[in-house]
């Protein structure tokens, strides 16, 4: 009797749950395209900036007249930065929502899951963060990335090394993740290259605090840069946690990601002064609407933006065009439009070719920023620069001891 | 005891033919998740819940079937559907080791132990990358693009898997897993062979756990450290699938199951679409207040309080802590 009610009660939980999923109702005049963000979870403020640029460049879109007349839809779906959530979620977008294509792609993890299902859909995928090299390199010919893989991100980097800093040892810090441990190994090659001598490559887990006993052990070895692949909080507290050891190498460089993030400056405060960082774009940089973008979600959004939110900006108006020229919306015309891309964004210069392992990769350039006094200032190529490079830079003196 | 039966029935049934009635995959594929954790959740029921063995590290044994299917598959060649039934196997080897090591210790320090080897697992899988990709994690192109076979064979495994534990709970080695939950010394005493009867709870649990690894990547197509030995993601969400279920009850996990993968599925997609985004931020608080909730009002889960909730439902009593 008590068990039987049991089970009858099971059985109405189960319907209710699906009861609750009434299809939404279907704008007839709208193309739907879904996009894939960590809104949640440790990474949500890379999100976050994603979300905001997409739905500015939605609106302009939209009031400029669509998409030859229909509406462009975005679907922004949270994958809470886990690559299981991002496959389901996907899967989703594509069974459920029905949408004509995806967008979005934040991390490498979950890019790289996400991505396997578009291909196996056949469902054209444009990713414009998740960088590892895998996600375009795996043969899939319905994925195609907006971004340069990670092994490019330091390509700057390295020509300042060459050209300016001439270090004879670096030391690496990664978080433990595809995103960390592939940048590492490739940018411990190209030192290898250069004939600079790693003297320590180190992951550390994610969600860590306390970054001082491997800081310790870089202070001992005391090379001439200290390398860095982080996130957010772990490229604050590193940074917070150096200056407290006063560890001085020649430089700080970060790997993108983190250190360009304006919360990097208000979590590290005076920490963050005089870092350096690879990055993929600058408001500065010659490109049609750059300055606009960033003086507009400045005055909306009241903080300043990197190059992840312009990578989404500018992935929002490659879609619109995409979509303005494929012949219909069916998956085989919306990838023949995706190949004959060949347009100018904030972002840069956008067409899809391969080369090397790499299919479906744009060609971008990635560049040198700098923290100085609270700016994120271009520095390197020194043509493009906002600001002439600090360099050698007396730590100590700039941490305030 | 037979309209138990016929409520069984009625739900089975409702099961079998919900794909013909339901057609979206998203569904579908909500119900083999939910199915995948009534396998881990039931399995931790036998282990934590019946033999009192509260184990804080079953994405060991998740993980290790994952990465069995996983490795197979992409270092051998061999499908991952051998895989699966060998990731049971080999997660039984695991958990011969594990039980060795950690069995040694009683009570909350059996639960520490198997915590922290959750993580010696996690580690090993992130570093150990000649083997496991580390965090590059493990993708294969699933057999099936239709959800059908995956629903039916998750269908049948939790199936198999609750029925499989109702006989063992039926048989005299159930009679010796509660006997050890509930004094472990007074059942020794009584000649029964405590480490022994410990060790068979923890394979049958593990063997189960490691099939729903297995299965998993067979069905994801991808793993990484991060997904199947995640502490908060598995280990934690088994032993929150089982309080609020109901502990040391049958159908508890499935109930379980079904409550936490639907809140999670709906704060993750603000009550589908219908909420504004912002709602999908208080998932994990959501979370925390239930298990709070239950544990103050329904110690014993859903289906362990289940007379409980009747009364406060149906008769329109207020119930008394």
């Amino acid at each position: 009797m008590k068990k039987s009610k049991m089970l009858l009660g099971f059985a109405c939980l189960l319907t209710l749950c699906f009861a609750f999923g009434p299809s939404q109702a279907m704008a007839a005049d709208s193309v739907k395209v879904g996009i894939v963000l960590p809104l949640t979870g440790s990474m949500a403020k890379f999100g976050e900036i994603e979300n905001q640029s997409f739905k500015m460049a939605l609106e302009e879109i939209n009031a400029a007249g669509g998409i030859n007349g229909k509406k462009l839809e975005l679907l922004i779906e949270d994958t809470t930065g886990r690559p299981d959530v991002g496959r389901s979620v996907v899967e989703k977008l594509i069974t459920k929502d029905k949408v004509v294509m995806i967008g979005g792609g934040y991390s490498s993890s979950v890019t790289y899951g996400a991505a396997g299902v578009c291909q196996q859909n056949q469902m054209p995928f444009l990713v414009n963060t998740g960088s590892a090299d895998k996600i375009t390199s795996s043969g899939w010919d319905y994925v195609y990335r907006l971004n340069p893989p990670v092994s490019k991100y330091a390509s700057a980097v390295e020509s300042l090394m060459t050209e300016v800093v001439k270090p004879k040892t670096v030391a690496i810090l990664h978080e433990n993740s595809l995103f960390g441990s592939k940048g590492a190994k490739s940018f411990s090659k190209t030192c290898g290259k250069l004939g600079i001598k790693v003297v320590l490559k180190e992951g550390y887990e994610h969600g860590g605090i306390d970054y001082k006993p491997v800081l310790s052990k870089i202070k001992q070895l005391n090379p001439d840069i200290v390398y860095m692949i982080s996130y957010i909080m772990d490229a604050s507290l590193l940074m917070k946690q150096a200056k407290e050891m006063k560890l001085t190498p020649k430089l700080f460089v970060g790997g993108a990601a983190g250190f360009t993030l304006p919360e990097f400056k208000t979590n590290a405060g005076v920490a963050s002064d005089k870092v350096i960082s690879a990055t993929l774009w600058h408001q500065i940089l010659p490109f049609p609407g750059a300055m606009d973008y960033y003086n507009k979600f400045k005055s909306r959004y009241h903080k300043s933006v990197d190059y992840h939110g312009a990578e989404a900006y500018a992935a929002c108006y490659v879609i619109a065009d995409v979509l303005k020229r494929a012949k219909s919306f069916k998956n085989t015309d919306i990838k023949a439009a995706l190949d004959e891309t060949d347009m100018m964004t904030v972002f840069g210069p956008v067409k899809f070719v391969t080369w090397g392992k790499l299919k479906n990769q744009n060609k971008a350039d990635t560049y040198v920023v700098q923290w100085i006094e609270g700016n994120l200032e271009l520095v390197w190529p020194a043509n493009l620069a906002t600001k002439p490079l600090v360099y050698p830079v007396d730590w100590l003196k700039t941490w305030g001891y | 005891m037979k309209k138990q039966y016929i409520a069984l029935l009625i739900v089975g049934l409702f099961l079998l033919g919900f794909p013909a009635v339901v057609h979206s995959s998203y569904y579908q594929h909500l119900l083999i998740i939910t199915f995948i954790w009534v396998i881990i959740g039931s399995s931790w029921n036998l282990l934590a819940g019946y033999t009192g063995q509260v184990s804080f590290g079953h994405a060991i044994f998740f993980g290790i079937g994952a990465y069995t299917a996983g490795i197979l598959a992409t270092k051998l060649g061999i499908s991952a559907w051998w895989g699966m039934l060998l990731g049971g196997f080999v997660s039984m080897a695991i958990a011969l080791f594990v039980g060795w090591v950690c069995f040694r210790l009683r009570g909350p320090y059996f639960a520490l132990a198997t915590l922290a080897g959750g993580e010696i697992f996690r580690l090993i899988a992130t570093n150990w990358e000649s083997l496991t990709d580390g965090m590059v994690g493990i993708l294969i192109i699933t057999t099936f693009k239709s959800k059908l076979p995956y629903y039916y064979l998750s269908l049948g495994l939790a199936a198999a898997c609750i029925f499989a534990i109702h006989l063992i709970m039926k048989s005299k080695w159930g009679y010796y897993f509660v006997s050890i939950r509930e004094d472990q010394d007074a059942a020794e005493s009584l000649g029964i062979n405590t480490s022994l009867y410990k060790n068979i709870s923890l394979l049958v649990s593990a063997f189960f756990t490691g099939l729903a690894g297995a299965f998993y990547m067979n069905y994801m197509g991808f793993i990484d450290p991060e997904v199947v030995f995640s502490l908060h993601y598995i280990s934690i969400m088994a032993i929150l699938v089982g309080i609020v279920g109901g502990v040391a009850t049958i159908m508890g996990p499935a109930v379980g199951a079904l409550v936490m993968v639907g809140l999670q599925e709906t704060f993750r997609s603000s009550f589908f679409g219908l909420a504004p985004s912002w709602v999908s931020q208080g998932h994990a608080l959501v979370f925390g207040l239930l298990v709070i909730f239950v544990i103050m009002f329904l110690a014993n889960g859903i289906v362990g309080d289940w007379g409980k909730i009747k009364r406060y439902v149906f008769r329109r009593k207020v119930f008394r802590v």
